[in-house]
């Protein structure tokens, strides 16, 4: 079963992505801050990690960072509110980008694609 | 012996004394003045004197007294004239530095100097050139000529002026007023020939100029030191080169022949003239940086309007700017619980068992997907920022556009008609930001229709820019609602609230382009995106 990471310090979003996703049938986690994120990273690996920029205090920004060169395996989307984003080059890094709706077809849609991708490799 | 003087003739009629002219009648009545006035010098008197001085002692002290008498005569006769001609000098000096003391006009100080040199009242030469140094001080640059270019224009001319009697200052007003253009173009060849660049040491201009002192050319064309093709040029043997220095900077040449009369030019007219030249130089060149001081005042008005334009720019773009980040910052606030909301309810849509609440999640669907639209377009203001250009049809736009507002806008009855330049070239532009703008404007039309109404897309093209107008025949906007059109969340009676046409505004600026609401003749409204053509644009 492909395991999905959520990463965002809104409780309530964390908990919709969570059983969103768990409905699709993918094993979900979720952290409301980086080290939670990463302390999850050490024990158990992941299909699709899902990426809010604004953590509060921190930027997922520099998580992204990480990730891609600890878990190049692994496909990110960076979820967010801020489209602005979309045109920062540290935010290129990212497998995906979806500005947060009601509609999670498009989030949806996304992970499909990057795993989809993943087993093609 | 016989004497020959009617002095030693007393019974002869002194009226018919042959020294005696009209109008000096006067003499008839005083012997004294007759005497030294005409005597003197009669010939039948010198005669009777000689025969006198051979039989008298006091031959020798008479003779001695005649010729002295005659030689301080001739004397005073001189100094008398010399103080004539200098007084006349100076009253004309003075007549001169008046006007070019009061004179801020390059041409007028001209004038004045270019008639005095030539007028009979001034110096009376012939002809008058002037050249100027260029801005650069690189070349000496034919400015002006005055007088004639043959003998019947110097007669025609000098009958004129005998007729008008002018003044000097009246006579260079004239020239100032009505002459002085035609004189320019009459001498137009000339001036072009006698151009000369200031780095050639050797020519006869630059070395009155470099040594500062005027030069009386005689016999030019024998001259090895006179190029000959200026001597060609003014067609004369003796012309008078002087320098025009003020302070230590050089600001032409003062060029004087008699071309006409071949009168020769005296050291002391070339010394009248460089007096002249002083006042003059000074003038000259007081006029010629009074009228670039003017230039500069007119760049610096010009700076500073468009100094203020830009401020007035910034300011707006600075309110703009807080506009959007205050928008911004709502924006991003919402969107977070905006998204929970709408997620959970979606959520809970897919539960069986809420099938008695279902209108309302409905409900809660609806407006969350209200919500985010408005977010969109809110957010559009920070997305604005920073374009995307590349070469687009704008009537593949305009279709695509019109299509899917026609299918938005299907229940309020929108009809949308395109009148499409079918020669409109392709332009740069931000494709995804002027689709918003005229989705935008679309919008602001069709929300406001009370029944099913049409709305016209229009494309046309003219040399410098491309227009892509949306004409809404229905409603004539006012100025006042127009101004609240550009400015973001401004209220209106008429036209509610919102940030879509500020925002297109904005846009388009960023995007180099503008946005222009216009009345339209018989009534309605025209909404206009106009994109200047760039350089590509133009060659294509």
């Amino acid at each position: 079963m492909n395991r999905i990471l959520i990463v965002d310090d809104e409780a309530s979003i964390r908990l919709l992505y969570s059983q969103e996703l768990v409905d699709e049938g993918y094993e979900v986690d979720a952290a409301g801050t980086i080290d939670e994120a990463l302390a999850l990273l050490r024990e158990k690996s992941y299909s699709v990690a899902l990426l809010d920029i604004k953590l509060k205090n921190e930027s997922g920004l520099d998580l992204l960072q990480k990730l891609v060169k600890e878990r190049h395996e692994m496909g990110v989307i960076l979820s967010t509110a801020f489209s602005c984003y979309k045109d920062d080059f540290s935010a290129w890094l990212a497998d995906g980008y979806v500005v947060k709706s009601s509609d999670m077809k498009e989030l949806k849609d996304e992970i499909k694609r990057l795993i989809e991708r993943k087993r093609v490799r | 012996m016989g004497y020959k003087c009617c002095w030693f003739n007393p019974g002869r009629n002194i009226k018919e004394c042959p020294n005696i002219e009209e109008g000096e009648e006067y003499l008839f009545t005083s012997p004294r003045k007759r005497l030294v006035e005409k005597c003197i010098n009669c010939k039948a008197f010198q005669d009777d004197i000689a025969q006198l001085a051979e039989e008298s002692p006091l031959r020798k002290i008479i003779v001695t007294l005649c010729e002295e008498y005659k030689e301080q005569k001739g004397h005073l006769q001189s100094l008398s004239a010399f103080l004539t001609s200098k007084s006349r000098e100076i009253k004309f000096l003075h007549e001169l530095s008046l006007v070019l003391q009061t004179s801020m006009e390059l041409d007028e100080v001209l004038s004045v100097a270019m008639t005095a040199i030539t007028s009979g009242k001034g110096f009376g030469m012939n002809r008058a050139f002037l050249l100027m140094a260029d801005r650069d001080r690189k070349y000496l640059v034919g400015h002006l000529g005055v007088g004639p270019r043959n003998y019947e224009e110097a007669w025609r001319i000098w009958d004129e002026v005998d007729r008008s009697n002018f003044s000097l200052t009246e006579l260079s007003k004239e020239f100032y007023k009505t002459k002085i253009s035609s004189e320019r173009a009459k001498f137009q060849d000339i001036l072009e020939k006698l151009t000369i660049p200031r780095d050639l040491p050797e020519h006869i201009f630059n070395r009155a100029l470099n040594d500062r002192r005027p030069i009386l050319v005689e016999n030019a064309s024998q001259n090895p030191e006179i190029d000959p093709v200026l001597v060609s040029t003014l067609g004369v043997e003796q012309f008078l080169v002087m320098p025009l220095i003020s302070r230590n900077r050089s600001i032409g040449i003062l060029l004087a022949d008699n071309f006409v009369t071949n009168k020769p030019i005296t050291p002391r007219d070339m010394q009248s003239l460089q007096t002249f030249a002083f006042p003059v130089a000074f003038a000259i060149e007081r006029a010629s940086l009074y009228e670039r001081l003017n230039d500069e005042v007119e760049k610096q008005a010009e700076a500073n309007q468009k100094l203020k334009e830009q401020q007035e720019l910034i300011v707006r773009m600075e309110n703009m700017a807080v506009v959007g980040r205050i928008t911004s910052s709502i924006a991003h606030s919402i969107r977070n619980p905006l998204a929970a909301i709408g997620g959970y309810a979606r959520s809970l849509m897919k539960s069986g068992d809420l099938n008695e609440k279902k209108e309302y999640l409905e409900q809660i669907l609806q407006k969350a997907k209200q919500l985010d639209e408005v977010l969109e377009e809110v957010l559009s203001y920070s997305d604005s920022l920073h374009p995307v250009i590349d070469c687009w049809d704008l009537n593949h736009l305009a279709v695509s556009v019109a299509a899917e507002m026609e299918e938005r806008f299907e229940e309020n009855g929108l009809t949308i008609v395109l009148n499409l330049d079918a020669d409109l070239p392709q332009i740069w532009l931000d494709y995804k930001q002027i689709a918003y703008c005229l989705k935008t404007i679309i919008s602001h039309i069709a929300l406001d229709l009370s029944e099913p109404g049409t709305i016209e897309v229009e494309t046309s093209c003219s040399e410098e820019s491309v227009r892509l107008c949306v004409i809404d025949k229905a409603v004539t906007l006012s100025d006042e609602m127009k101004k609240a059109l550009m400015t973001p969340f401004m209220e209106t009676a008429e036209l509610g609230q919102g940030v879509g046409l500020p925002l297109c505004k904005v846009i388009l600026e960023r995007h180099g382009s503008l946005f222009d609401i216009e009345a339209l003749q018989g009534g309605g409204t025209g909404y206009c995106i106009i994109l200047q053509k760039q350089k590509e644009d133009k060659e294509s």
